[in-house]
């Protein structure tokens, strides 16, 4: 059985040299051809390619961003000019990073980790959102969530966030009255969100404090946030001394 | 030359200063003396003029004097000889005025006698108070001219950066021409030669001629053209006449980058950079137009080679040039405004 192959590039040239390194490729067949980052995520739905050549400066939305939305199990290998967000990225799940340009043999290398890595049971081939805090530098944060909702993309900026509430595997994004289901661990997000503006202020719910309009007493131990569009979450008390600890800070 | 000198507020400053100095001047011989306030008027005021003009030597005493590296003793003694000659020369003129004003005023020689003395003292004070003053001048323009030479190693510094990302981007695109287009590869070579070679010489260079600039950016546009394609457009309306215009080096191609990487690389069909540039009121219009993806991903933040351009616009021309940035709905223009300015030929 051939390797289904998806190349997702902006570049025409850049997908020009992949098309010609596979051609010699007997068990690799390319399935699909993308140039930006939506096409990339509804082929990667459409096709189920077994690998995914992936750029990450791409239209639309970022290779990493790509990646957070794909729920099914694939190898993916980075082909970017970008060196920055490489070992860190390598590290956490990707088969092979090629810096570009590249040559054959280096090429074939990555082929061949791809044939090592697909014969492997479809276990931990990848965790998005891990990889994508691994790519942000440190210091750096999350700047938007995407977020799949069958075939359409939500995008949201981080500041338009007021709340996120853990249930079960998934987090629920609440903005401007909506709120938004991700496949994410809320421990996750809240290691790629600001933490001068997003805390965790309970186990299962990280708020965006310009959203706080006050906090009540609710028992002897907790507390309970009221936001301005006035839905109240729970406060912990060690989310209440994370909060006055943030807060104090200028 | 005097930082005094070098333009007209800050001199019309100096001598409203030395108005009240007069008035006090005036206060203190009218005292010392037996005259009316109008016969002071007319002696200690052109004594006034004369004091703030020698008061303004001392500059270059200051200069060959530097506080921090010469004794005290010598700091002294030098201003004080100094400060003796420029009051001497002040009480020197003063018998010749008098003699002038005795034409209308008899007895006003031995009127004034007895406010020599003080008139001497006072003259002698006024030119140490300037020492101190020259002092300050002194440590304010070397602080200012500490900042310039900071600013100007530091864009020497971004100077011989070129984007290394877009170097690594050409270099994968020639590679996948060698195959398919090998003359178009080789083509690409020399433009991306062309390119690095005249801004890596353009690094050295203070001021270039604003068509050099152009040339250079059309350089990096012919690199991107290859590789973007169809996706890259180019729209020109450049006037001639502006070819002329002395600029700072690689101030141009920074706007060209900016366009293609934060608007044409974000757009999935392409689009258009126009570049257009006229003269207007004896300033030098250059802008760069281009559409961009509002909701793109965000990459490493845009505007660090806009902030360079627009600090080293301020190094150099302070509020005589713009750099104004419109964002308006997918649409991006950058618009910069500096003074025509034609190298003087020898």
């Amino acid at each position: 059985m051939s390797i289904r192959a998806l190349i997702a590039d902006d570049e025409e040239l850049a997908r020009q040299i992949l098309r010609e390194y596979l051609a010699n490729q007997s068990d690799i067949e390319i399935v699909g051809e993308c140039d930006n980052g939506f096409a990339t995520v509804k082929a990667i739905s459409d096709l189920k390619p077994d690998l995914l050549f992936l750029d990450v400066q791409m239209p639309k939305l970022d290779g990493f961003e790509v990646l957070e939305l794909v729920d099914t199990h694939l190898a993916v290998v980075f082909v970017t000019a970008y060196d920055q967000y490489a070992t860190k990225a390598f590290d956490a799940a990707a088969v092979d990073y090629l810096l570009k340009p590249f040559d054959l043999p280096r090429f074939e290398t990555a082929l061949h980790r791809v044939r090592q890595r697909l014969a492997l049971p479809p276990t931990t081939t990848l965790a998005p959102a891990e990889l994508r805090n691994a790519a942000l530098p440190p210091g750096r944060y999350a700047e938007r969530i995407v977020i799949r909702d069958g075939a359409r993309v939500h995008i949201v900026p981080v500041a338009q966030i007021d709340y996120v509430e853990a249930q079960d595997d998934y987090l629920a994004f609440h903005s401007a009255g909506k709120s938004n289901l991700k496949q994410q661990t809320i421990s996750s997000l809240e290691e790629s969100l600001d933490p001068k503006q997003f805390v965790r202020v309970h186990r299962s719910f990280v708020v965006n404090l310009d959203r706080i309009r006050k906090i009540e007493a609710y028992t002897k131990d907790t507390r309970i946030a009221i936001l301005t569009d006035g839905a109240k979450i729970p406060i912990s008390r060690a989310g209440y001394l994370k909060l006055k600890e943030v807060m104090a800070q200028p | 030359m005097h930082p005094l000198l070098q333009n007209r507020n800050s001199l019309l400053a100096y001598f409203s200063a030395w108005v009240p100095l007069g008035a006090m001047l005036g206060v203190a011989t009218s005292g010392a003396g037996h005259l009316d306030w109008r016969a002071t008027l007319a002696v200690i005021t052109p004594v006034t003029l004369l004091l703030a003009l020698v008061c303004l030597s001392p500059w270059y005493l200051c200069r060959g004097l530097p506080l921090n590296t010469t004794p005290h003793w010598k700091v002294l003694a030098y201003h004080c000889v100094a400060a003796m000659l420029g009051s001497s020369l002040v009480l020197f003129m003063v018998p010749f005025l008098l003699e002038l004003l005795a034409h209308f005023r008899p007895r006003i020689e031995t009127q004034f006698e007895p406010a020599m003395r003080v008139l001497a003292g006072m003259c002698f004070l006024f030119f140490l108070l300037s020492v101190a003053l020259h002092y300050m001048l002194q440590a304010v323009e070397s602080s200012r001219q500490a900042e310039v030479l900071s600013r100007e190693a530091e864009l020497k510094a971004l100077k011989a950066q070129v984007n290394p990302h877009f170097l690594f981007n050409s270099l994968n695109s020639i590679s996948a021409l060698t195959t398919i287009d090998p003359a178009k590869a080789r083509e690409m070579c020399v433009r991306l030669s062309d390119f690095l070679r005249n801004s890596l010489r353009m690094g050295e260079r203070t001021s270039i001629p604003f068509g050099e600039e152009l040339a250079l950016a059309h350089t990096y546009l012919d690199v991107e053209q290859i590789r973007f394609g169809k996706r890259l457009r180019v729209r020109q309306d450049l006037d001639p006449a502006c070819n002329d215009c002395e600029v700072p080096p690689l101030l141009v191609q920074p706007l060209v980058e900016n366009a293609i990487k934060h608007g044409i690389a974000s757009l999935t069909q392409g689009g258009e950079v126009s570049l257009a540039a006229h003269i207007s009121n004896g300033a030098l219009r250059f802008s760069v137009e281009n559409r961009f993806d509002p909701d793109a991903p965000s990459q490493r933040k845009s505007g660090f080679g806009l902030l360079n351009v627009r600090s080293r616009l301020n190094a150099r021309y302070g509020s005589a040039a713009h750099l104004d940035i419109q964002v308006s709905d997918g649409h991006y223009r950058v618009l910069l405004s500096v003074p025509f300015t034609k190298e003087v030929k020898k």
